[in-house]
Formats: C-alpha cells, structure tokens, sequence
C-alpha cells in the first residue's frame, strides 16, 4: 500500500461513502481507511447477509435495546455509548470524557456503514432562514452559502439516500413548494402516517396555540424519510455523474418513472418497502432504510481500496508546504488487544469523514487545520425535550417508523431572536424512550399487584394509549461547548478519547419552557393526559425561572470544524477543503455552521456532495 | 441436585394464570421448554419443588373458578417474599423474556442480556399492546396507517382450563 | 490489510423462453368463454402451489437453514407474481378473477388443478421427499410437447395452450379481445419484493409477456440449451424454480458452465434436513374436536387466509389498491401458522396450518 492514491478517505459513514462513490465512479483511485471491523464491510450477498444477522441477534439478545447494541463494541475504536450517560460530571469511566456541566447526550458508530447504521433517517431539508441566523435573528452566525446555493445539492442528496416524502405537504414557516420547485418530487412517495398521526392531527391541525401573548397556528406534516415506499413515477433522475467536459457533478436523466428503488445490500429483492419493524434506531432487519453500506457498494471496485480495522491517528503535515504529506494508522488484528501495526497512507488529496467527534480528534492531536481555533467548537445538537402521556383511545403505537409526521410551526419566526426554534416530530414508539416501555409498564403492574388477566389487560388499556411528542431545539453555535484532547485521556492503541466540554445556555433553556407552554396546549387539545417527569437524577436536567426540564441527545454532532467565508473564524472553506492545507478536505455535520432544525444528514450529505465536485475538480486542475 | 419430579405439568397452567395468555397461547410461542430451563436452572431445587407444591394446591384449590384462583395466586404465590420472587420473575420471562434477577445484576445496561434471541421476539407484552417486537415478526407496509389487524382480544381465560 | 471488494454485478434475468412459434390455429378453445375459464384455471394452478410452499418454508428455521429458506421465499414471491399476471390477463379480457370462493382452495393433498393427476401436492414439512415434489411441480416441459389445456404433464404445456388460445382469440375477434377496463390492472407500484417484473396487460404482446415470465421463472428452459454462449447459472443469475429446487436437493450451487439436464457441480450449501419442524402433514380442522385450543387456532389460521384470500379478489376486481392491504394480512398469516407449529400434538408431531376453505 505504498503507492499514492488520488484520494486518501477516512470512514464509510455516508459522508465517506458518498465520496468514495462518486470519485471511484469518476475514475479516481481512492484509499478507504476504516475503523471498524471487516465483516462489517461485507457487501456481497452471504457474507454480508451472514454479517447483519449477527447484529439482528445481538439486537434480540440485549435486554437494552440502546442505539449502539446491536453493533460490536470495540477497545481500539470504541463508539460514545449513551447507556454511558450519567447525571454526574466530570465523568470519564465511557469513552467520552465528559467535562460538563452537562453531559453530552448523542452517539454515534464506529463501524463501516457508520452511524446510518442506526440512524432514523428522517431527512427534512433546513429552511432559507437557517442560512441566516447571524442577519435574521442576531444568533450565532450566517453560513457562507445560501439556500439556494445548496438547492441543487439537496436534490442529489434525496437521489442518493433515496427520500420518501410529498413534496407538497412541506408547508411552513420559511417552507412551502418554492424552497423544491415546482415541478419537483421526491424519489418515493410518502411513507403512510400512522394512524396515532391520525389522531393527532384530527386534533391539532390549525390548533392555535399561544405563547408569550402569541398566537401560532400548528399544522401536521409528513416526514420526508430515507426509507423505501413506493417510487414516484413522477420522478425523473436516474443517477449522479460527473461530467468531464463541464467538470460538474450531475443529477443525471429526465425520464418518470425510472427510479429503482436500492434494497438490502445481500439482496436486492429485500427491504423495496418499509416493512414497519418499528426498530429503525437501531437496526432495520430488512434494509428498507437507508445506510451508507448502499451508497458504497455503488462505488466502482476496480478503483477502490477498503483497508479494515485501519484506526488513524494523525495526520503527517508538511510545515514547510503546509501541505499533507500522509496520513498515519494504527492496523489492529484484535479489537480487545493494544498490538497494532502502524502503516502511512499516501495520496495526492486526504479527506477525513469520521464523523464530526473524531474528525476533530485527528486534526486536535495532529495539530492541523486549526489556525482560527475552531477546531472542536461549537459542538451542537438537537436539544431532545420529550412530553409523554395518554392519549383517551387506542392509538396503537409502537408500529410503523419512529416518526411519520412533524410539526413545523416553531421552525421559523422572530422569536429566534430570543429562543431556540424547534421541529416536533410526533414519536409513533410510545414511551419506549423516555421510560423504556413496554418492559417498565410490565413491571409497574407487578409492582402494583397485578398478575394474570388484570396485567394483561392494564398493558392492553396503557401501552395501546401511549404519547409521545419531540421537541428538538436548534442548539445555537458556542465556542464553550467543544471537544479537546489531552494526553492523560487515550484509548487502548494510544488515540486521544475525546474530552468534552458542554451546557445548554439561557437560550436553549428559554425554549424548553416555550416547547412545554406549546406542548401543554398540544395535549390539552388531544384530551392527552400528562405522564411527563422531568428529574433531578436524569443526565441532562436543567432548570430555567425555578423550573426543571430534561433534555436527550438526538444523536445530531455538529459543528466541530465549521465552514466559513473567513480563515479567521472558520476551518473550512465552502468548498469544504481546509483554509490551513489545500490538500485536506473535510466532509461530514462538523462542517455545518448552524443546524437549523432539520435532522443534520440530508443537509450533510449535499454538502459532501460539494466536496466532492471540488475535490475533482482540483484534482483534474 | 435436581428437583422432587418434572413439573412441566404444571409449568403452563400456572404461568396462564400467572400471565393472562391461555395455555395455547403461551405453547404457540414456542418458549415453554426453555422457560422451564430457565427457572430450574436459576432456582434451586428446594425452591423450585416448594413453589410447585404450593401451585398445585392454589390450582386445586381455585377448582378453576377465576376469582378464586387469583385470589389464592395473590397471597400464595405472588409476593416478592415468596419462592425467591419466582412467581413474579416467570411472569416478567413471558411478558419480555427477561429473567429479571440476571438483568438487575448484570454488571451495565450494555451487558445485560435477554434470555435468548428468540425470547425477546417472543414476549408477550407485544401482544398484549396489539403489536410486534420492534425489530421482529414486521406487519408489512403501511400496516401502521390502520388499527392492528382483527379486534384485540382479550385472553380468553376460559381456555386455560383446557390445558393439556 | 487492504481488501478488494469485487464490483457487485446486477442480477441478470435468465432468458428463459424459446422464440414464439409462428401464429396458427388453436383447436383447443372454442370460445372466448372457455378462454376466461382456462385463465381462472392458471390462477387456481398458480395459487394451489402457495400454500405448499409457504407451509414447507415455515417449518424451516431462516438462520440455520438459511439458504433453503431464501431459495423457497424467492419462489412464492414469484407465484404471487405468477398469479397477479394471470389476473391482469384476465381482467384484460374482461374475465372475473374469481379467489375466494369455497372450491378455490383445493384440499390437499391435490393434484394440480387440472392437470394429469401424476402426483400429489401436499402440506408437508421440509423434507427431501418435499422438495422432490417441488420438482415435479415445476418440471421443465420438453421441448416439443403439444400445448394441453386438460390432463397436462408440465404446467409449461398448460400455458402454451393459453398463449395460443389468447393469440387465436384476439386474431379472429373483431377488435380484439383486449378491451378489459384498464383500471382493474395490478401495476409494479402495488407489488414488489419479488424477482420479476410485475406488467400491466392491455395487449396481447402484454399478454405473451406475463405468459413467458411465468413460465420462464417457473420451469426456465426445457432441458437443452438453445443459445451456447448464454449463461444459465451463476450467482448472478436469476434462474428458474426448477433450478434453485434442484440446488437444493442436491445441496449444491449450479456453475456457470452447468448444463440444465445435469444436476448442479458447483459449490457446496449447507442444507440441514433434519432441522425441520415435526408437523403433521396435511392437517385439518376435523383431526380437532370443535372447541379445542388447537380447533381454535386452526380456524383463526384460515380465517386470516380467508380475509387475505377476499382482500386479494378485490384487489383484482376493480381496487388494485387493495394488494397493499394484503401484505399484512400475508404477515398476520405467517405468524398464525408459526404458532401453530410450536403446539404439539402429543404424538411428537406438531400442528401446522391447514389452508381450508371457511366462511368469514
Ligand atoms: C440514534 C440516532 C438517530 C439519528 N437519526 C437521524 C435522522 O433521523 N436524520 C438525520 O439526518 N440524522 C440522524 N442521525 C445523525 C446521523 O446518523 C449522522 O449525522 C450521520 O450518520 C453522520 O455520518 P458521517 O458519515 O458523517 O459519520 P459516521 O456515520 O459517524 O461515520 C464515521 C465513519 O468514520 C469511521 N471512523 C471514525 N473514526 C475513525 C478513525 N480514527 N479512523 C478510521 N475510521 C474512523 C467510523 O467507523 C465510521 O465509519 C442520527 C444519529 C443517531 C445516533
Ligand atoms: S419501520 Fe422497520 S422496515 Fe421500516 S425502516 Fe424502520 S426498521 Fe426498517
């Protein structure tokens, strides 16, 4: 593995995936460096069937069904793990070190596919106004691009993870048919709401809510999801290439009806439609939802060098070019063992895809890229706020996807000047996330007394009328909430864990007292009775005007290595590539400079989408 | 040391009126066997040969007559002071398959374990919510966009006296 | 450290089916009436085999015998296919798909519907003598057999009848006989999971389309070899029922070099025979005392079929919609007939599902 690649990629997440497939496809030679294991990397039918079994039984035989379990859990690369997550910092006995005041909340994987393996995939696109946040509402900071510079990117990211969704229902604050097109559509028509969805919106559609001597009008929209349904014949692309004469990435074709829907990766005949497993986070047993596995097995093989259980650790930076002269990792052949093999990887571009916790890691302990001092601030998420209760009928959850409808009403409007916006997903899982349930409705029986046909009959009256509603704040950017490295925190081959410093400000914790005020109302209208308990013992408690609230992690890292106008404030450029090595690009959230209240993936992967465009572009300059 | 006799018997009478589900219902999960493993293993012998005892006359006693028998059930056999907690801990193996003392004594969360695959995608608590274990026996597209198929039935307790 | 990974080729379908005979005269039909009810006879041949298969893949455990599982799923998807074109080249005619009336569901053990009456179809666990008679159901026709509406050998022979009987039809009847009401067409967007492609039918070339997919999934090419150069097997090839039955019968894989008369040479797979369920063969209602737990079971198991088998006539005549509808009904139906599996009936047997005709 001495010669010299084109590209020298880190990670098979999707950011990694994407531009593994589209430069390989563009005929460039590409060198993948993954942590995780080589089963996991199995793409064709038996190994990889046999491989994703095993999850499928890890998943079954752990009694905690957590984001991370079904995946193997490894010493020399291990994953954050929120079943880690604990009331008290600093905390360092996880793979986090968890400085505070509060714990960070969200996971992700380190596994090929990355964290797509346990993703939801709901995949809404940000709106005009996130873009603008600095100009608009005084908060955080504006992004070097705008809406509309992204628009067409978007559009390749809904081809590549293949969106289910209507178009015309995204109706909302700063959204309606313009923010698509008018003649657009998505790849696959809409995943069915629930029938709990039903029954919220038959209550809450045009509901008017009042909120600080305000009044909003709340509306149910489906959620465009990166699951398989049924495709729209409507639809009229058919691939992405990239164009030697232009030297441009295009969404290629016009012709309806042609878009063929990706199944499982052992079988292309598994998983063409969302089966309804209910167990999307974390493992879709039949693939009907997206993970980056599918986007990689599209990239031309003949150009492609996967190099497993391959861990970097640093990268090797020329002071005098200011350029990259390798990257360098650590080669393991035993998970659970310290014994590695130190290899140097050596290609004309670099590009770190490890997720937005790691790719800060490396640059942090290669002291790379990091002239502004952005490098590992501005950590964000979504701030989870999470209202449970019961509903006076039968709304049958725990079937179908995570979620099938949002509310939009608080994505956008003035009052972002002083709190944070949010997007309500309504959760079709019952409690299982706030309380664990079914299990704790099965001990709450015992406990209180029941046996037989009257315990029976109690999980048939409570678990069938179980609410849940998201309340996911847009966590605005602060250079306090960061991730750095310290010799005194490393892992089993050496690599830095990452250190992480992290609090919810007034203005995150002004939204969780306006989400409870909507929230009340929301419930209120369903005749839903209240089961939510904020306590002082949870992880992410706070308070706010004597009031306590909790928060959970969404799972949404963003903002380590923001993208910027300006090498002063800023790691990357728009084009993704560094302001510090013209030979390094980095591809994933950690880009993002706000998060806006969309789930972060779709917005991600049109962004890599970018990079990539440039990455061949310079490469053929 | 083993238990006095095999008591698989009386394993399914007493777990349908422990649990709700008729005795066919719990058979048809397939589930029995191991269970009985389950208990015999985790209890001792002495513990498991008392709680029978107790269970036979509880069910001769309660003649099948419903609110007898739960009766008897309730201060017999059901509180946590009795047999080890055994009659809660079969109850909580058929409704998650979980045996509960190993799940509370396992070292984290991550390492706490069910008592097989098949024991997760068999727990009756699905059931009795009218629907599925997230992850297993999927209804098919769309299926949540309706009420679950057929009306939720509610365990025909008349059944249990049919056991075999 | 580093991996190649092969380029994963897309699944190549076989061209399984001879080029069309020149069009001539077809003795065998006298009417366009007795067209319609030779088609509702394809989609009773096409339908009697599901629930054989179904009942000898349920007793099988999807892990540990992994690939048997697999190759007999593929199968039914494709007889659920097989039968939804059947219906569209009814429906194209003007005919009544008819699915849930009492005499559709044969009672097994049967002989295909039809046919010559050499063998019996059973519900039967997974066995070697099963998968022989998976074989005999889905035997190549031999190169020159005359096509044949009654007392078939092959249910080749059956549709060469049918292509021939719609052919002549629509060539003597003023306007064609194609002039179905398009809106009762089951589309690709209502089916899907399956190999093959699900075709709308308002054509006669439509018509010989869904006829070659039927007959090229199930018994593929008729023991010769007409194109040398063509790959029949590989991985990469989708192949004939036939075929992947014979793959596991003789628990091998087929090589690209294979020669369709000769038994697979290529890769061992690990089939476990032993592994199956212990069920009863061909249960019925009657073997239970009404009332019983097991009676019980049994007839919830066949009203679910009779509401999955109702759900499915609708869908083909007039709410092609509807054929979503019965995907969970088809779901609901797997899990009743896995609970039945796990009841024992005390001999060492276990029950299983009966697939009987009840009023719903
Ligand atoms: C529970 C949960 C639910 C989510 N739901 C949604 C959702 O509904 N919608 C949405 O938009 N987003 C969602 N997300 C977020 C989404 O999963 C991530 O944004 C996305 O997967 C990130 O992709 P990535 O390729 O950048 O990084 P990752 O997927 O994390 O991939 C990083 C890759 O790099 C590899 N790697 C890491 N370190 C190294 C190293 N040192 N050397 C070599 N390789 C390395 C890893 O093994 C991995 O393959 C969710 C996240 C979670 C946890
Ligand atoms: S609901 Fe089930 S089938 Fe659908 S995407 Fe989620 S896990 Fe997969």
């Amino acid at each position: 593995m001495d010669h010299e690649y084109d590209v020298v990629l880190v990670g098979s997440g999707i950011a990694g995936a994407v531009i593994a497939k589209t430069l390989t496809q563009a005929g460039k030679r590409v060198l993948l460096l993954e942590a995780g294991l080589a089963a996991g990397m199995a793409l064709s039918p038996e190994p990889s069937y046999a491989n994703y079994q095993r999850y499928l039984e890890t998943f079954y035989s752990k009694a905690n069904k957590a984001t991370n379990g079904p995946y193997p859990d490894l010493p020399d690369a291990q994953s954050p793990d929120v079943l880690q997550i604990e009331a008290k910092t600093p905390y360092d006995e996880g793979y986090l070190v968890q400085n505070g005041p509060l714990p960070f909340a969200s996971d992700c994987l380190r596994s090929p596919g990355g964290t797509t393996l346990h993703w939801l995939g709901n995949v809404p696109r940000m709106l005009p106004n996130d873009f603008q946040m600095k100009t608009l509402y005084g908060q955080g900071v504006d992004w070097p691009i705008s809406y509309d510079d992204l628009k067409p990117w978007y559009e390749m990211a809904e081809y590549e993870i293949g969106v289910s969704g209507d178009v015309a229902a995204q109706v909302g604050p700063d959204m309606d048919r313009s923010n698509y097109g008018d003649d657009y559509v998505f790849p696959m028509k809409e995943i069915p709401q629930s029938y709990q969805d039903q029954v919220w919106m038959k209550n809450t559609e045009n509901l008017s809510v009042s909120l600080y001597g305000k009044d909003y009008n709340v509306t149910c929209v489906s959620m465009p999801q990166g699951r398989n349904s049924i495709p729209n014949p409507a639809y009229r692309k058919t691939g992405i290439f990239w164009n030697d004469e232009t030297k441009r990435l295009e969404l290629a074709g016009d012709e309806p009806g042609k878009y063929e829907v990706v199944g499982a990766i052992w079988d292309q005949n598994t998983g063409n439609r969302c089966e309804g497993n209910a167990s999307c986070v974390p493992i879709c047993p039949v693939q009907a939802k997206y993970n980056a596995l599918k986007t990689l097995k599209k990239s031309d093989h003949s150009k492609l060098d996967i190099a497993t259980q391959a861990v970097v650790s640093k990268l090797l930076v020329n002071d005098t070019t200011g350029k990259l002269d390798g990257i360098e990792y650590k080669v393991y052949a035993n998970p659970a063992s310290p014994i590695y093999t130190t290899k140097v990887a050596k290609g004309k571009i670099y590009v770190l895809a490890a997720g937005a916790l790691e790719n800060a890691k490396i640059l942090l302990s290669s002291n790379a890229a990091n002239s502004s001092d952005q490098v590992g601030r501005n950590l964000m998420d979504h701030l989870v706020m999470l209202m449970w209760g019961l509903f006076p009928e039968k709304v049958y959850p725990y079937r179908g996807p995570g979620c099938t409808t949002y509310l939009p009403t608080f994505r956008d409007g003035e009052f972002r000047k002083d709190f944070a916006a949010w997007i309500s997903p309504l959760d079709n899982w019952g409690w299982s996330w706030p309380t664990f349930a079914p299990g704790s409705d099965v001990s709450n029986g015992l406990a209180a007394g029941k046996f037989g046909k009257a315990l029976r009959d109690s999980l048939a009256d409570t678990v069938t009328r179980q609410a849940l509603l998201h309340f996911e704040c847009e966590q605005a950017p602060d250079p306090n909430n960061r991730i750095t490295v310290s010799p005194q925190y490393t892992d089993l081959l050496g690599n830095y864990r990452p250190v992480i410093q992290y609090d919810a400000s007034d203005y995150m914790r002004k939204s969780f007292e306006a989400a409870k005020k909507v929230g009340d109302q929301i419930f209120a209208a369903n005749g839903i009775e209240d089961f939510t308990d904020y306590n002082p013992s949870d992880a992410d408690y706070v308070t706010w005007k004597n009031r306590g609230y909790t928060f959970w992690g969404a799972g949404h890292i963003v903002g380590t290595h923001r993208m910027g106008s300006s090498p002063a404030d800023s790691v990357v450029k728009p084009t993704q590539q560094t302001w510090d090595h013209d030979n390094l690009y980095l591809v994933g959230c950690g880009n993002m400079p706000t998060l806006g209240t969309s789930n972060p993936t779709l917005t991600m992967t049109a962004l890599t989408f970018m990079a990539a465009e440039a990455i061949l572009k310079q490469l053929e300059a | 040391m083993t238990t006095s006799r095999n008591y698989t018997d009386l394993f399914l009478p007493i777990s349908a009126w422990l649990t709700g589900f008729d005795t066919t219902e719990l058979q048809a999960t397939g589930m029995t066997a191991t269970y009985y493993a389950t208990i015999t293993t985790k209890n001792t012998a002495s513990c498991i040969d008392d709680f029978f005892a107790q269970a036979e006359l509880v069910l001769q006693e309660g003649g099948g007559d419903e609110d007898k028998t739960n009766s008897l059930i309730a201060s017999q056999l059901f509180p946590t002071s009795c047999y080890n907690n055994l009659a809660q801990n079969i109850i909580t193996m058929w409704y998650t398959g979980e045996w509960a003392p190993d799940v509370n004594a396992a070292p984290s969360l991550a390492e706490a374990h069910n008592i097989s695959p098949n024991a997760y995608v068999q727990g009756l608590m699905w059931t009795a919510a009218s629907t599925h274990p997230p992850g297993a026996k999927q209804p098919g597209y769309g299926s949540w966009a309706d009420p679950p198929i057929g009306p939720p039935v509610d365990a025909p307790l008349t059944s249990i006296s049919n056991a075999r | 450290m580093s991996q190649h990974y092969q380029a994963p080729a897309p699944r190549r379908r076989q061209q399984l089916f001879r080029p069309d005979e020149p069009l001539h005269g077809c003795g065998l039909i006298t009417s366009l009436d007795s067209l319609r009810s030779h088609l509702q006879t394809a989609i009773e041949i096409e339908h009697s085999t599901i629930p054989t298969y179904l009942t000898t893949l349920y007793t099988i455990n999807p892990i540990t015998n992994a690939f048997a599982y697999q190759t007999i799923q593929s199968v039914v998807m494709e007889e659920m296919l097989h039968m939804t074109l059947a219906a569209n080249i009814m429906n194209a005619i003007g005919g009544h798909p008819a699915v849930n009336t009492n005499d559709f569901i044969p009672e097994y053990p049967t002989y295909l519907p039809h046919s010559d009456d050499a063998f019996l179809v059973p519900l039967q666990k997974f066995c070697k003598d099963t998968v022989d008679v998976f074989l005999k159901i889905e035997k190549p026709a031999h190169k020159f057999v005359p096509p044949e509406f009654n007392n078939y050998k092959t249910i080749g022979q059956f549709y060469k009848a049918v292509k021939y009987g719609l052919r002549y039809w629509d060539h003597v009847t003023p306007g064609g006989i194609f002039t179905g009401d398009k809106s009762l067409q089951v589309t690709c967007e209502q089916y899907y999971g399956g190999g093959g492609k699900l075709t709308a039918v308002y054509s006669l070339s439509d018509a010989v389309l869904a006829i070659n997919e039927i007959v090229g999934q199930g018994e593929g090419m008729d023991g010769t070899i007409e194109d040398p150069d063509q790959v029949f097997f590989g991985e990469d090839v989708e192949y004939a029922h036939y075929y992947k039955f014979n793959e596991i019968r003789h628990e091998r894989r087929y090589r690209p070099e294979d020669t369709a008369n000769c038994p697979p040479t290529g890769r061992r797979v690990h089939v476990d025979w032993d592994a199956a369920i212990n069920m009863h063969p061909n249960p019925k209602m009657k073997d239970y005392p009404v009332g019983s737990p097991l009676y019980n079971k049994t007839l919830d198991f066949n009203q679910s079929y009779m509401r999955l088998l109702t759900c499915i006539h609708d869908a083909f005549n007039g709410q092609p919609d509807l054929l979503m509808k019965a995907v969970p009904l088809m779901y609901d139906l797997k899990y009743k007939a896995l609970d039945l599996l796990n009841l024992p009936l005390g001999n060492g047997e276990m029950a299983g599902p009966s697939f009987e005709y009840v009023a719903i």
